[in-house]
């Protein structure tokens, strides 16, 4: 019993960061409609930054940390310059921008191999302090990133929920030629989703990071993770997004408890397999009707 | 020369991977990331049978072959269902799964200790051992493959999938199912992907789950992506360049330590720059346009 509230509460750490990346990755899958794999390479790109500043000169923690999101966002704004919007502006379909998209997940990865090494680096050293509450255990870090990724969340929803700007970028996702008729900054918008995407990957990055350490290889699992959660809960619904990520964390804790971790993948795209033939439009969206689609 | 032996059989196992796959990507035009789990199979399903119930090569490759098309066909109906990004993160999925079962079921394939020992394949009585006697094994199921597919890719099923690539629902209107064409389609790919599986198992004498990853599948889709889809020449281009690239950075002189990443580096490049220049490829046919549905 004592295990399984201790599974349960992992479970809820995890579905923190998990959120995180689903917010970031569902940002432009939703607004944009193309499959952002170099999300994961802005994932890894944040917490190297913050590597590259402890390397050079020891910048302050919390400093270097700001630096870190900081340089994630702006590589993904730049992605989009250089890359995504040029070739949109060919009129390139979703399946090239997914293609191009691998290119530069490749060759960043890769990059930041050659300059750091193939192997885990760790940001913090030392073992966390932890803390029992009851019998149940849980570490410094631990309760950062719970208060972290939560506060993050609910307070971005607020800033949407009534956001004609937000709203803006919502629209984006059904009809992106409307969105021009209106007046409406379609540049500014695009900066403005892949800004927020990629300081949202450089959050959870950093704040898995600071717990276990990173290597250049991470950032597929975690653009993959965000990914199954955004389709899992549904593409529609921020909730859905959020709903999505905590099943996969508490799923992910219940297999632990029946069989080992080492079957988590298994399961993970189990579900998304299940979910995409039985409910394609996930599990929180509303049906949508046939003209609609 | 045993050097340059070497690279000519890769380069003849890849060709018969990116021939079978042009089938599903470039005729049919739906982006397969679960290639490799085809290409795992048929090299753990051949050795397997070799060790485990001590038949010969060639049989064991047969069978190998149909386990694996039985295997895609469980995969494809799932799979086909969809099209656009949605068909890619179920193949995906079933990458991810596949490799998970190689990994862990240790009781079946020793998991990450992988097998080794595997042997040689003696053919009509003759074991082959010598690279000149696996260049011509490899060759000549090579051309076999290539006769076969060459065949398919010209015949009204071939047609029909080029229909149904450029525009679905006309295809569908003209009496070509999509669910039997691409289904077939994705089941010969396999088949050939297993033999290709058999092939590298025995001459390599040694597998592990880490040779068919979801690298390696987007490895062998960036093949296609390069070279080209949807004719004959295409894979050829893209296999040749992406299996001597590396090579010709060896002499360049690059140190071992970089010369992996800079590599993929290279391949990062290039697939972002096809994208502005050449969406189908150095060599292809098929101009990568299609997403979920048809457009006009």
């Amino acid at each position: 019993m004592t295990l399984l509230l201790q599974l349960l509460l992992n479970a809820l750490v995890n579905a923190s960061i998990y959120s995180l990346l689903a917010v970031g990755f569902g940002l432009v899958y939703r607004s944009m409609r193309f499959f952002h794999i170099a999300f994961g390479s802005v994932y890894i790109i944040a917490s190297y930054t913050v590597i590259a500043g402890m390397d050079i000169s020891g910048f302050p923690l919390i400093l270097s940390l700001a630096a870190g999101v900081l340089a994630g966002a702006l590589s993904g704004v730049a992605m989009d310059k250089t890359v995504y919007l040029p070739l949109e502006k060919t009129g390139a379909t979703p399946t090239i921008l997914f293609i191009a998209s691998l290119g530069i997940y490749i060759l960043i990865v890769n990059l930041i191999a050659l300059l750091f090494g193939n192997e885990v680096r760790i940001l913090s050293r030392g073992i966390e302090p932890s803390l029992s509450i009851g019998s149940l255990i849980i570490t410094r870090m631990q309760i950062v990133q719970f208060l972290a990724g939560w506060i993050i969340i609910i307070l971005f929803w607020l800033v949407i929920r009534k956001n004609t700007f937000m709203k803006g970028i919502w629209a984006l996702g059904e009809t992106p030629t409307l969105v021009r008729v209106l007046g409406l900054p379609y540049g500014l918008m695009r900066t403005v989703v892949f800004a927020l995407s990629s300081a949202f990957a450089g959050t959870a990055s950093l704040l898995i990071a600071l717990d276990v350490g990173i290597d250049p290889h991470v950032g597929m699992q975690a653009l993959l993770t965000g990914a199954v959660a955004v389709i899992v809960g549904g593409v529609d619904v921020y909730w859905g997004w959020i709903g999505g990520a905590v099943i996969l964390a508490v799923v992910q804790s219940m297999a632990v408890w029946q069989f080992s971790s080492r079957w988590n993948d298994l399961i993970t795209f189990g579900i998304l397999i299940a979910v995409l033939l039985f409910r394609p439009q996930g599990l929180f969206s509303p049906r949508k009707r046939r003209e609609e689609r | 020369m045993n050097y340059i032996l070497h690279l000519l059989i890769m380069i003849e196992i890849y060709l018969i991977l990116a021939y079978g796959l042009n089938l599903v990507v470039g005729f049919g035009g739906l982006l397969s990331l679960c290639h490799a789990v085809f290409y795992g199979i048929g090299a753990y399903a051949s050795t397997l049978l070799m060790i485990k119930t001590g038949i010969s090569f060639l049989p064991a490759m047969l069978m190998g072959m149909a386990i694996t098309a039985l295997f895609a066909f469980l995969v494809g109906i799932p799979a086909l269902r969809f099209r656009g990004d949605h068909f890619v993160l179920v193949t995906l999925g079933f990458q991810m799964i596949v490799f998970t079962v190689l990994y862990n079921w240790v009781g079946l394939t020793r998991g990450p200790y992988g097998i080794p020992g595997i042997p040689r394949p003696v053919v009509f009585g003759y074991e082959i051992t010598s690279l000149i006697g696996y260049l011509i094994l490899v060759g000549v199921i090579l051309m076999v493959t290539i006769i076969i597919l060459f065949i398919l890719y010209k015949s009204p099923f071939g047609l029909a999938l080029k229909a149904l690539r450029d525009d679905e629902m006309a295809a569908e209107g003209l009496g070509k199912s999509p669910i039997h064409t691409f289904l077939y389609a994705f089941i010969i790919a396999g088949g050939f992907a297993s033999l290709a599986g058999s092939l590298y198992a025995t001459y390599v004498t040694y597998i592990d789950p880490t040779s068919f990853t979801l690298d390696e599948s987007i490895f062998l889709l960036s093949v296609l992506l390069v070279g080209g889809t949807g004719n004959r020449l295409g894979p050829l281009v893209g296999v040749v360049f992406m299996i001597l690239l590396p090579e010709a950075l060896r002499f360049l002189g690059l140190p071992d330590t970089v010369a992996p990443n800079v590599r993929q580096m290279i391949y990062g490049l290039t697939l972002i720059l096809l994208m502005f220049l050449r969406p189908q490829g150095i060599a292809g046919e098929y101009k990568i346009n299609h997403y979920g549905k048809a457009e006009n």
